[in-house]
C-alpha cells in the first residue's frame, strides 16, 4: 500500500567550516503523491532539508554527511545531481535567479536540451501548457511580472518531467493573489498529474488549505510529521514555531470549538449556531474624525509609459485626490494599476504627462526631485536597492549628514533605537533578515524626517511574525509623520493599519472608502481581485455587518452576543 | 523652469533604446537571417579594409556600412554614439596634427585609419545589433566556441535589462539621499563631478546584490543539467537542429561580395593614396 518517493534514514549533515550540525538525525519518509508542508521557524533547517532531497547535498554542499536519502529508488550519495535533477524538480524563493535564457521558451527547454532529449519539444510545451503560461512563450524574461516568472521558474523544473517539485516558499516573493495562482496550478499538478509537492511555507493559511500533510522542522530534525488536519489541531506548537494558526482556525477556537477549519467558509458553517447577532461588532471609535490640513493635492494625474514596442502604456488617467494630515493611506489593486507610479509622482522623483501633484504647497514641478526629497520620502519595494553604504548605521546617516542636518549623530540614534536596530548598526544591510531589512529602511526614511512618507509594498516577503512587526512600527510612526501612504497588496496591513484606502483601477481612484467599507464590499474586491483578511470573509459569510477586521474584534462580537441571549 | 515628462533623452529612453539594441526588437534585414551567415558577412566586411590603403575603396566600403545599418534599423541611441565618437575623433585628430606640427597631409593620413576603423564598427552595429541573444549564443556554439562562452554570453543579455533597472534604481537613491553641492560652480560643473561620483558608488551595492542572487544561479544551472549538457554532444546537437541557412542568407552574402569586388574596381580605376 505504502508507496515512499522520498526515505530519510538517520540523516545527519554540517556545511563545511560549521561548529554543528544543521540536520540532525533526520528520519522522514514522504509517500509518493503526498501534498506536503514544510513548517518550522528560521534557522530549522527547513531548505537545507530540501536541498538533501535534490542532492545538492552532499555534492554541491560538500561537508559531513551521514545517514541515507532515497529518492524514486535512487541513493542520493551514489548519484549525481544531475541525475538527481530529472526526479526532483526545484523553485527558489528567489527563483528569479534561476531564470538563466532570455526567452521563457528558451528558459523552459534549458533542461531537457542540456540533457539531450529527444522529447525536448514535447516535454518543453507540455510543462508550458500544464501551468497555463503556453501564451507567453516567447516573452522575455526581463518583461515578466513575479507571478509568471515564478510559473516559468516551476515549468522549468517541470520539463524534466520529476517525480517530486520542491518549492521553497513562494509566498515570499508573490503577492498573496498570485501566489494563490501558483497553489493552484501546485494542487493541479498533484491531483491530475500524481506529482509529489514539497512547499517550504510561513502562512498557515496556504497550508491550511492546499497541504495534506505537514511536517514541522525545529532545529534541524522533523518533530512531527502529520495528516494535515491532526497538524491544524496543534496551534499552540505551531505558534510556538513561529506559525501562526490562521484567522479563522484562531476565531475558532477562541469561541471553545474543537476544530481546524481549512477555510472561513468552513469556519463559519461551524459557528452558524453560535447566535452571533450581525451588529455585534463594534468599531473603535477614531479620534482621528477631524479632517486634518492638506498634505498633497493630485489634479486631474495622467501618466504612462513608453514601451519597447515604441507605444504609450497608459498607467494613470486623470486621477485627483487630496490627502490630509494624521490619515494612514493604503492605495490597493492589481499589478499595473499605478500604485508605484502614483507614490513616485508623490514624491516629486518623476512627473506626470499631464496634471498637478502639489505637495506642502508646492508644484512638483516646480522643484527638483532632490530638494522635493525633503518634504516627502519615498521607500523603494526592494531593500537590497536602498542600502548604498557599508552599514546600516552609514545608510540611515547619508541624508541628514549630507544635508548637514545640526544634530545627525543624535537623530541617527533615535532612529536606530526607534526601529530596534541599534545593536546591529554596523552590519550591512544586505545580511539582515527579511523583516530587520524593512525596519532598516524605515530607519532611512525617518532620518529624512519627511512631512509625507511613501512606503511600496512595506510588507511583502515577510513571515507572519516580521509582518506583525512592521505592522506594529507603522502605526507607532504616527506622531513623527504626517501623513504616510503605503501601497500594498497586504490586506491585513490594510485592516490593521490603514484610515482609509485608495482602490485604484483603470487609472483612476475606482473607490475611496474606510478598509471595513472595503471588506463589507464583495463586489468591489471581487473586481479588483483583492483578497481580505480571513476574518472579515468570516465575519461577511456570517452575515455580520460591519465586519470585524480582527480576531479580537469578532471574539468580542460573539462574547457580547452570548451575553445579551443569556440575559434575555 | 518647470519639469515636464520627456520621452527622449531620458533614463527610461536609454533603458529602452539599450534593451531594444539587445533584443533586436527593431527587425530588420539580419536579423531574419541564419545568425552564423551573420557572423560570416560581419567577419568579411571586418576583415577586408585592412588589406587596402586606398581611400576611394574605402570611402565605397563605408558606404556599405552606412547602407547595412539602415537595413539593420539600427537606434537612435547607437547612431548618435557611433556619429559623437567619429566626430570627436576627427577634432581629436586635427588638435593633435596641429599640436605636433602636422598638415594636412598628417590629418589625410590618419583619417584613412579612421575610415577603416569605421567600416568596422558600422559592420559590427549592423550585425550584434541584428542578433538576439539566443541566435548570438547559437552562432557561437555552431562555430565551436567553449559552450561556457556561448552560455555566458546569453546569460549577459538575459541580466542586461535587470543590471539597468537596479542602477538606474540605486543612482535615483543616492540622488536624493545626498544634498546638492551648495554652489553649482561654472556651467554646473560641481552637479556634473558629483553625479559622476554618484554613478560610480552606485556600482558598490549593485555588485554586492549580484553577488548574492548569483549564487542561486549557480546551483539552478546545476540542477537544471548544465554541467550535464557541457560534457554531452546531444544538447548542442538540438540547438544546432534549429539553425537553417536559407536562400536571404546566401543573397546578402553574395550581394556583399559583389559589392566589395565592385568598389575595388572602382578604386583600381579613379584610385586616392595618401
Amino acid at each position: 500500500m505504502s508507496d515512499p518517493v522520498i526515505v530519510i534514514e538517520n540523516l545527519s549533515f554540517r556545511y563545511p567550516g560549521a561548529d554543528t550540525d544543521v540536520l540532525r538525525n533526520v528520519n522522514l519518509t514522504i509517500e509518493r503523491g503526498d501534498f506536503v508542508a514544510i513548517v518550522g521557524g528560521n534557522g530549522a533547517a527547513k531548505t537545507t532539508l530540501c536541498k538533501s532531497f535534490n542532492g545538492l547535498i552532499p555534492h554541491y554542499w560538500s561537508g559531513e554527511f551521514a545517514g541515507s536519502v532515497t529518492v524514486d529508488g535512487v541513493d542520493t550519495y551514489t548519484s549525481s545531481v544531475s541525475e538527481l535533477s530529472t526526479k526532483v524538480g526545484y523553485v527558489y524563493q528567489d527563483f528569479q535567479n534561476q531564470l538563466v535564457r532570455p526567452t521563457v521558451r528558451d528558459d523552459v527547454a534549458f533542461g531537457p536540451i542540456n540533457f539531450g532529449r529527444a522529447s525536448h519539444a514535447h516535454d518543453t510545451e507540455a510543462a508550458l501548457r500544464s501551468l497555463g503560461i503556453a501564451g507567453i512563450a516567447d516573452r522575455y524574461i526581463w518583461q515578466l511580472s513575479g507571478g509568471q516568472a515564478h510559473l516559468t521558474a516551476l515549468a522549468g523544473a517541470l520539463a524534466l518531467r520529476p517525480a517530486v517539485i520542491i518549492v521553497d516558499e513562494p509566498v515570499a516573493e508573490l503577492d498573496p493573489a498570485r501566489a494563490e495562482e501558483i497553489y493552484e496550478r501546485l494542487a493541479e499538478l498533484n491531483r491530475e498529474h500524481g506529482v509529489t509537492v514539497i512547499t517550504i511555507e510561513h502562512h498557515a493559511e496556504f497550508v491550511a488549505r492546499y497541504a495534506r500533510s505537514v511536517v514541522l522542522m525545529a532545529e534541524g530534525s522533523p518533530l512531527w510529521h502529520l495528516p494535515i488536519d491532526e497538524a491544524l489541531a496543534r496551534t499552540d506548537e505551531l505558534e510556538q514555531h513561529g506559525i501562526p494558526a490562521p484567522q479563522a482556525v484562531r476565531a475558532v477556537r477562541a469561541l471553545g470549538v474543537d476544530a481546524a477549519p481549512r477555510t472561513p467558509v468552513e469556519a463559519a458553517a461551524l459557528l452558524r449556531d453560535h447566535g452571533i447577532r450581525p451588529d455585534a461588532v463594534q468599531p473603535p471609535e477614531r479620534p482621528d474624525a477631524i479632517p486634518g490640513r492638506i498634505v498633497a493635492r493630485v489634479e486631474k494625474l495622467t501618466h504612462g509609459y513608453k514601451a519597447v514596442g515604441g507605444n504609450v502604456t497608459s498607467v494613470l488617467a486623470g486621477l485627483d485626490t487630496t490627502l490630509r494630515s494624521g490619515e494612514r493611506i493604503a492605495l490597493v489593486g492589481g499589478n499595473g494599476a499605478g500604485k508605484s507610479t502614483l507614490l513616485k509622482l508623490l514624491a516629486g522623483i518623476i512627473v506626470a504627462r499631464e496634471g498637478e501633484v502639489t505637495v506642502d504647497g508646492r508644484s512638483t514641478r516646480a522643484v527638483s526631485a532632490r530638494e522635493m526629497a525633503v518634504t516627502a520620502a519615498y521607500l523603494a519595494q526592494h531593500p537590497q536597492l536602498m542600502f548604498l553604504k557599508g552599514s546600516v548605521r552609514d545608510d540611515v546617516a547619508l541624508f541628514p549628514r549630507s544635508h548637514r542636518v545640526a544634530d545627525t549623530d543624535a537623530i541617527v540614534e533615535r532612529v536606530l533605537d526607534r526601529v530596534g536596530l541599534t545593536p546591529l548598526a554596523e552590519r550591512d544591510g544586505r545580511t539582515l533578515s527579511g523583516g530587520q531589512q524593512r525596519r532598516a529602511t524605515l530607519g532611512i526614511g525617518l532620518a529624512m524626517r519627511p512631512r509625507l512618507l511613501l512606503l511600496d509594498e512595506p510588507t511583502s516577503s515577510l513571515d507572519t511574525q516580521s509582518r506583525d512587526d512592521v505592522t506594529t512600527m507603522l502605526a507607532e510612526l504616527a506622531d513623527s509623520i504626517e501623513c504616510t501612504v503605503v501601497a500594498t497588496h497586504d490586506m491585513q496591513l490594510v485592516a490593521e493599519w490603514a484610515s482609509r484606502v485608495l482602490v485604484l483601477e483603470g487609472g483612476q481612484v475606482l473607490a475611496d472608502v474606510t478598509p471595513r467599507e472595503l471588506f463589507a464590499n464583495a463586489e468591489l474586491l471581487e473586481r479588483v481581485r483583492l483578497r481580505p483578511p480571513q476574518i472579515a470573509v468570516l465575519g461577511r459569510e456570517l452575515g455580520l455587518d460591519p465586519v470585524p477586521l480582527s480576531v479580537g474584534e469578532f471574539v468580542a462580537a460573539a462574547h457580547a452576543s452570548r451575553a445579551e441571549l443569556e440575559v434575555a | 523652469m518647470a519639469r515636464v515628462h520627456h520621452d527622449v533623452l531620458s533614463v527610461e529612453w536609454i533603458k529602452l533604446e539599450l534593451i531594444r539594441t539587445a533584443y533586436a526588437t527593431r527587425g530588420g534585414l539580419f536579423a531574419a537571417m541564419d545568425p552564423r551567415a551573420v557572423v560570416i558577412w560581419y567577419i568579411v566586411l571586418a576583415i577586408v579594409p585592412w588589406f587596402t590603403h586606398n581611400i576611394t575603396v574605402l570611402a565605397g566600403l563605408f558606404a556599405i556600412g552606412v547602407v547595412s545599418i539602415v537595413a539593420a534599423r539600427v537606434g537612435p541611441l547607437i547612431l548618435g554614439l557611433f556619429v559623437l565618437g567619429m566626430g570627436m575623433e576627427v577634432v581629436y585628430m586635427s588638435v593633435a596634427a596641429w599640436l605636433f606640427g602636422g598638415n594636412i597631409d598628417t590629418v589625410i593620413a590618419l583619417a584613412a585609419l579612421n575610415l577603416k576603423l569605421g567600416v568596422v564598427a558600422l559592420a559590427s552595429m549592423a550585425a550584434f545589433i541584428s542578433l538576439d541573444p539566443e541566435k548570438l549564443s547559437d552562432a557561437l556554439l555552431a562555430f565551436r566556441a567553449p559552450q561556457m562562452l556561448a552560455f555566458g554570453v546569453s546569460y549577459g543579455y538575459r541580466m542586461l535589462p535587470i543590471l539597468i533597472e537596479e542602477f538606474s534604481t540605486v543612482f535615483e537613491g543616492y540622488r536624493l539621499r545626498t544634498a546638492p553641492p551648495a554652489k553649482k560652480g561654472l556651467l554646473g560643473w560641481r552637479v556634473g563631478v558629483q553625479w559622476a561620483k554618484l554613478a560610480v558608488l552606485s556600482f558598490y551595492p549593485i555588485f554586492l546584490n549580484t553577488a548574492k542572487s548569483v549564487r542561486t544561479t549557480v546551483e539552478a544551472l546545476e540542477t537544471r543539467g548544465f554541467t550535464h549538457g557541457a560534457s554531452n554532444a546531444n544538447g548542442r546537437r538540438i540547438r544546432m537542429a534549429k539553425l537553417r541557412i536559407r536562400p536571404l542568407d546566401v543573397i546578402v552574402i553574395a550581394a556583399t561580395g559583389v559589392c566589395i569586388v565592385i568598389v575595388f574596381g572602382i578604386g583600381a580605376t579613379w584610385p586616392v593614396y595618401r
